[in-house]
């Protein structure tokens, strides 16, 4: 090994540290799932763990970052429109729109290729969005509210040796617990002329989980990948105290009233996954042909259905209640139906051609197409989680500018893609014929279109 | 070809406007952040050359020519005391402490642009929670500029360019994620389940700052010994909001619970600098103007009333009158060469953080349960002005190895002050002054890796 051997080892060590320390404020999320991460990969149909540098490398596969070779800036935007129906309505559910982007920096320890990668998806209208409705309420689980959210990404990689690249990092994401004391006077004949006052204690705390991956080359002409990417979850704990006394007006109490509500959601759920992917380069590497299977441990999924304790404890007055107040009674919770759900392997197929190659540009065309097979179960019982085999076909045009100014002596690249997820219609039979949702038929499509826009030094 | 590279360089700029920062804290305003600044009481805005000028000043990353990444952990003590009727004597203050990411990255443009343009990204979590907010009744003492708002994630993102004739620019801006939805508990058939919207709701803050390499006395290469600097740094406020209906868990008449405040804020900041730089030594001097009087305080009330009673009489929270407040800094750094472009630093430096918060505070409302009738109550929103020290170091081992380490250490001496807390009220029992006085050390470590 020898002084190389030794030298190595502390540049190692230093990429680790910076693999852990590094990959912080990600949301790890669904957008980039199955909406895709850079017009180039979406394109591609997400077939890119085995082929990709850029900075959609920080979602892909971490480790394409250490084959960068220079400093990379990329913007872009994408929006995907839903149009999915249950008997024959539109539910109206959210679009998903939002800038991408990120940058990736190469360097050298100790001569061994090292790189940090930045990406980011920031929704138009919210970071993340915690919602949780009653179990018996429709609603399209996949495409709802999951999708609703930031992604935030930093990546380090090296490249210990020419035929390997390792990269990843730990991805921090904040979970809120709070507490909230209300005390005071409720006023029963006029509520907001209560005199109440409330204290926070709230928290957003860490929630930290791994991804990684690796590359290997093969062959001059193919190349095999492997990632790992954590089980995600955003909880929502929220503890509400109420102590005050009731009354009519502010002439005294005529008893007390304790309420004690605790609240716990799970929301955005993503499983584990991992990734096993191929590229080959064909036509003397103006082709390029990817597959990607992804394994989704949707078995371990926590729906996001709010478990509520509530406890009321309201004395009677002396002499009973008022007339026109009604004795409250303390509700009884709700019992969650646990949902049906089994894991999934996802194909991802996709195309890169390099169909014009001229000293001062390139033209590429893309094409890709992803079977996401649901992993929802029938909803014959009391639960509506609504879902459908999705099919999604994709396609993208790319122009490379070589060297295009003088202060830019790298190279500039537009890429755009467009998406149609197909969702064929599948129709939902209840075991109760007194179910009040009843049976439905469900399905639809959606589109998506993005462009994205490189600058490579 | 200057019009182009001006117009690159604001495209930069731009590029770094629209990145993304989920969120950002005060715990670089209250002690800093990067490996010199801290040490030298926090000046920066005419003398940083690394990440930590994504703070101080973004015109200064322009500086910058290598890529650094650096690793930090630092943290806070607090020893805080309030004496007085009804006083516990030491406030219980948690510790803060905290990991840290910055990188300094050149961009690598060519003509023009060449060694002009590079970007900087300060990260800071708290190891214990991201994000901390304390909203507390008025009445339970409690010193919420100073312990609860160094609990705070924080990112901050900027470009910075060197625009020729000693001139440099630079923008950038920092974010936090705030807290609103709703909770309503639905009833159904006498079964209790919960309807949750909850949403993190970036708010943005922008940082701008520039600088000029004054054009005389230069050095021997010709490079100016004297340089000023601006900053400009937005406000950034991050609420909690929570709506709470539990009108549905019962027959009684229940109001909307409005759970807010305002969990952590920073008030727009003008810093003023100063720097001169040579043979080694930096000497920076300067002032930055805190706009506290936009301060809306942290307390809501609980309930809002409606627009069909819009004169209910529902309580409000106590109003506090804070103001401006202008911080004078001086920093100092002392850096000894050594071969093979290795080098030693010592720093130090001090400023004075006047207080915000007036010593005569008003009186807030409650409803007593005992009595059963409403009570006025002292407001112990606490702070001080500090008196503050800070030393440090730094070795950079050159051509020997890629790395570089860092350190500082800050002492505030809180002056002691004396406060009325129940200001146009009838508390009962009057608590009489309170009596304030503490310190707070904190310290920090960095390790720099070029790559």
């Amino acid at each position: 090994m020898g002084d190389e051997g030794r030298m190595r080892r502390p540049s190692v060590f230093a990429a680790v540290l910076l693999l852990v320390a590094l990959r912080a404020g990600d949301a790890r999320a669904n957008p980039l799932d199955v909406f895709g991460f850079g017009s180039r990969e979406t394109a591609m149909g997400g077939a890119v763990s085995a082929d990709v540098t850029d900075f959609s490398a920080t979602y892909y596969n971490p480790a394409g970052l250490a084959l960068a070779h220079g400093f990379e800036l990329s913007i872009g935007y994408f929006r995907a429109d839903h149009s999915l129906y249950m008997n024959g309505k539109d539910n109206g559910v959210d679009p998903v729109k939002g800038m991408i982007g990120g940058a990736v920096v190469p360097g050298k320890l100790f001569d061994v290729p090292f790189a940090i990668g930045v990406g980011f998806h920031v929704p138009d209208d919210r970071l993340t969005r915690v919602r949780a409705l009653p179990q018996d309420q429709p609603r399209w689980e996949m495409y709802d509210n999951r999708n609703q959210r930031l992604w935030f990404g930093v990546d380090a990689a090296i490249s210990p040796l020419p035929w390997l690249q390792l990269g990843g990092g730990v991805t921090f994401m904040a979970a809120t617990v709070a507490t909230l004391d209300i005390s005071g006077h409720v006023d029963l004949f006029g509520p907001s002329d209560s005199a109440l006052r409330h204290e926070v204690n709230a928290d957003l705390t860490l929630v930290a989980y791994p991804d990684f991956g690796a590359r290997v080359e093969v062959t001059k002409d193919f190349t095999l990948s492997a990632v790992y990417r954590g089980q995600f979850a955003l909880d929502l704990n929220v503890d509400a105290n109420v102590r005050a006394g009731v009354g009519l007006g502010r002439a005294g109490d005529l008893t007390t009233l304790g309420i004690l509500l605790a609240t716990d959601t799970v929301d955005s759920f993503l499983p584990q996954q991992v990734v096993l992917g191929g590229s080959w380069k064909l036509l003397g590497g103006a082709l390029h042909a990817n597959l990607d299977l992804t394994w989704i441990n949707w078995g371990a999924y926590v729906p996001p259905v709010t478990k509520l304790q509530a406890t009321l404890n309201v004395p009677p007055p002396q002499g009973g209640w008022p007339a026109g107040i009604a004795p409250p009674t303390p509700p009884a919770p709700v019992t969650i139906t646990p949902i049906d759900i089994h894991d999934t392997v996802v194909p991802h197929v996709g195309l890169e051609w390099r169909a014009i190659a001229r000293p001062s540009w390139q033209g590429f065309v893309r094409g890709g197409y992803e079977f996401a097979k649901s992993p929802i179960g029938a909803q014959t019982g009391p639960t509506n989680y609504v879902d459908c085999d999705r099919h999604s076909i994709s396609a993208g045009l790319g122009v490379r500018l070589l060297r295009p100014a003088s202060v830019l002596p790298g190279d500039v690249r537009f890429d755009v893609a467009a998406q149609l997820s197909v969702l064929p219609t599948e129709t939902t039979l209840k075991v109760d014929a007194s179910d009040p949702v009843g049976d439905y038929t469900a399905g639809g499509h959606i589109w998506n279109l993005g462009a994205t826009a490189t600058v490579g030094f | 070809m200057r019009f182009a590279f001006v117009c690159a360089a604001a495209a930069a700029a731009a590029a770094a406007l629209a990145w993304p920062s989920p969120a950002r804290a005060s715990d670089e305003d209250l002690f800093g952040w990067g490996p010199r600044s801290p040490a030298m009481g926090g000046t920066g805005a005419a003398s940083s050359h690394g990440a930590d000028a994504a703070y101080t000043n973004p015109a200064l990353l322009s500086r910058v020519h290598r890529n650094l990444l650096t690793l930090g952990w630092s943290g806070a003590s607090y020893d805080l005391h309030a004496e007085g009727g009804g006083l516990p004597g030491r406030v219980s203050v948690l510790p803060a402490k905290g990991f840290s990411v910055g990188a300094e990255v050149p961009i690598p443009f060519g003509g023009a642009l060449k060694d002009r343009v590079a970007a900087g990204m300060v990260f800071y979590t708290p190891s214990d929670a991201l994000v901390r907010g304390r909203i507390l009744y008025p009445e339970t003492p409690q010193f919420p500029l100073l312990a609860d708002r160094s609990q705070s994630l924080a990112v901050r993102i900027a470009v910075g360019a060197d625009l020729g004739w000693g001139l440099r620019v630079g923008a950038g801006f920092a974010a936090l994620a705030e807290l609103v939805g709703a909770i309503d508990i639905v009833n159904t058939a006498g079964n209790a389940g919960a309807h949750v919207d909850d949403q993190l709701v970036a708010t943005y803050a922008p940082t701008v700052g520039v600088a000029w390499d004054l054009p005389f006395d230069r050095a021997a290469d010709g490079s100016s010994r004297w340089r000023v600097g601006a900053t400009l740094r937005g406000k950034l406020a991050a609420t909690f909001g929570v709506t709470v209906d539990a009108s549905k868990l019962s027959s009684l008449a229940l109001p909307p619970f409005n759970i807010g405040g305002v969990a952590q804020y920073d008030p727009e900041e003008a810093a003023l600098e100063v720097a001169r730089e040579s043979d080694g030594w930096t000497v920076a001097a300067g002032v930055t103007w805190k706009h506290w009087s936009a301060y809306p305080g942290v307390f809501e009330p609980t309930i809002l009333c409606p627009a069909s009673h819009p004169d209910c009489a529902a309580l409000t929270p106590p109003q506090i009158a804070f103001s401006d407040t202008f911080v004078p800094r001086f920093g100092v750094e002392r850096r000894f060469d050594l071969p093979r472009h290795a080098s030693v630093s010592a720093r130090g430096g001090f400023f004075y953080e006047p207080t915000p918060v007036p010593t005569t505070l008003p009186s807030s409302q409650a409803y007593d349960l005992g009595a059963q009738s409403l009570v006025d109550l002292p407001t112990r929103f606490f702070d001080t002005s500090r008196y503050v020290f800070s030393v440090g170091a730094g070795v950079d081992m050159g051509d020997e190895a890629p790395f570089t380490l860092d350190v500082y250490a800050q002492y505030h001496v809180l002056a002691d002050t004396t406060v009325t807390t129940c200001n146009g009220g009838q508390c009962n029992p009057d608590p009489g002054p309170a009596k304030l006085s503490g310190n707070v050390l904190a310290w920090g470590l960095m390790l720099g890796v070029r790559f």
